[in-house]
């Protein structure tokens, strides 16, 4: 009774781990350790992954 | 005047508009609808004829006549914070939230409605045809026959799921995949299938529009034709900017007249004559990975639109016309 697409699933197990920036409510942007911001950290971002279209969000599929 | 973001506090990709924003000196609110209510709160008062809302977060207050415009990016499900969250409560709160927001002149990217209907990919496939967008045939049945029949037409097919959501307990992930020539395809009837003819791609296209403005990125192809999803694709090179074919253009204009969309991110693949095929066009779409590698400048044009400083491109928003 599977369904044809998810012949074709992967695992997608996903690793807890947590990202080296918080958010900042006083600033609206999410900071490094020593108060820079993420989102001008362009390498951080790009190691991290986190503007990447991934269509595997939980919470958003449209990516 | 004001621009509200509702978006979840992990999305580093809003930070970059928050950035921009901030820049230029226009007043920002960031919310997600999760904390609401608690970290966040909302009132409005329909009295003498009129309405006056507010809005507040993280110390911050604003009235919903200040507001210019609405950036639904990745908002959290409302309510979802609370200490007992409840389907009950995550309608009421999404229903006194969105309901009041409606009822401001801010213009938005994207408006709910427009946004709830964008996202079904059927819609969007027809709705790509009726722009004058090239679209690969494409099949989408519970009928083991008419499958197998598509499959006789179209020898060199990929399935990918309907929705594009991806299958939960336990979490999966369901790539876009090319189909072998003797598939069973008697699965079929125990779940809507969307097969679709797979392209002979050269490079992938992301193509962001914002309001008018179309600023789209190009990646070559991996060499191996089972490689179909470009998101599970080893890479062979960065994004890069390319020109917009001008029938492309006026299509996605059309597309996002027709869908009442200020924002969207095209998906196409490039075929070896130079065609542009729409795969798909995500109402939220990410679009700073393409920035990290392009360099285009997507978050400021963002950041314009929400401005006010972009020309107006959604139908039937009203724009704000209130002295910032």
């Amino acid at each position: 009774m599977r369904p044809f697409a998810l012949n074709y699933a992967r695992s997608a197990e996903e690793l807890e781990v947590s990202a080296p920036y918080s958010y900042d409510s006083r600033l609206q942007l999410n900071v490094l350790p020593d108060g820079r911001i993420a989102a001008h950290e362009h390498a951080v971002l790009r190691e991290w992954g986190a503007t990447t279209s991934t269509a595997g969000s939980k919470t958003h599929f449209d990516d | 005047m004001t621009v509200l973001i509702l978006t979840c506090e992990q999305d580093v990709t809003a930070d970059m508009v928050v950035a921009e924003l901030n820049g230029a000196g226009i007043p920002v609110v960031r919310l997600d609808p999760a904390d609401l209510p608690g970290g966040a709160a909302l009132s409005g008062e329909y009295v003498h004829g009129s309405f006056h809302g507010h809005l507040s977060t993280s110390g911050r207050l604003v009235s919903t006549d200040g507001l210019r415009s609405i950036w639904i990016r990745r908002p959290g499900e409302p309510a979802a914070h609370v200490a007992e969250p409840s389907t009950w409560l995550t309608e009421e709160t999404s229903q006194a939230l969105y309901g009041m927001l409606h009822a401001t002149g801010a213009r938005w990217m994207n408006r709910p409605e427009a946004a709830r209907r964008a996202r079904r990919k059927p819609w969007q496939l027809h709705l790509a045809q009726r722009s004058g967008l090239p679209v690969p045939a494409t099949l989408i049945t519970t009928f083991p026959q008419a499958a197998r029949d598509f499959a006789a037409r179209f020898p060199d097919l990929v399935v990918k799921p309907v929705s594009g959501t991806h299958p939960e307990d336990p979490p999966r992930a369901v790539p876009t995949s090319r189909i072998a020539p003797d598939a069973d395809f008697a699965a079929v009837a125990f779940g809507p299938t969307l097969l679709q003819r797979r392209i002979a791609k050269r490079a992938d296209i992301r193509l962001t529009a914002v309001g008018e403005r179309l600023l789209a990125a190009r990646k070559p192809a991996a060499a191996d034709p089972d490689h179909v999803d470009v998101r599970f694709a080893p890479s062979v090179g960065p994004w890069q900017p390319v020109d917009v074919p001008a029938s492309i253009a006026s299509g996605v204009h059309t597309y996002l007249r027709e869908a009442e969309l200020a924002y969207g991110a095209f998906d196409f693949v490039e075929d070896s004559d130079g065609i542009w095929w729409f795969l798909e066009c995500n109402q939220s779409g990410q679009f700073g990975f393409v920035e990290l590698d392009t360099g285009q400048p997507i978050a400021a044009t963002v950041a314009k639109w929400l401005a006010g400083t972009e020309p107006e491109s959604e139908p039937h928003a009203t724009p704000a016309t209130r002295p910032t």
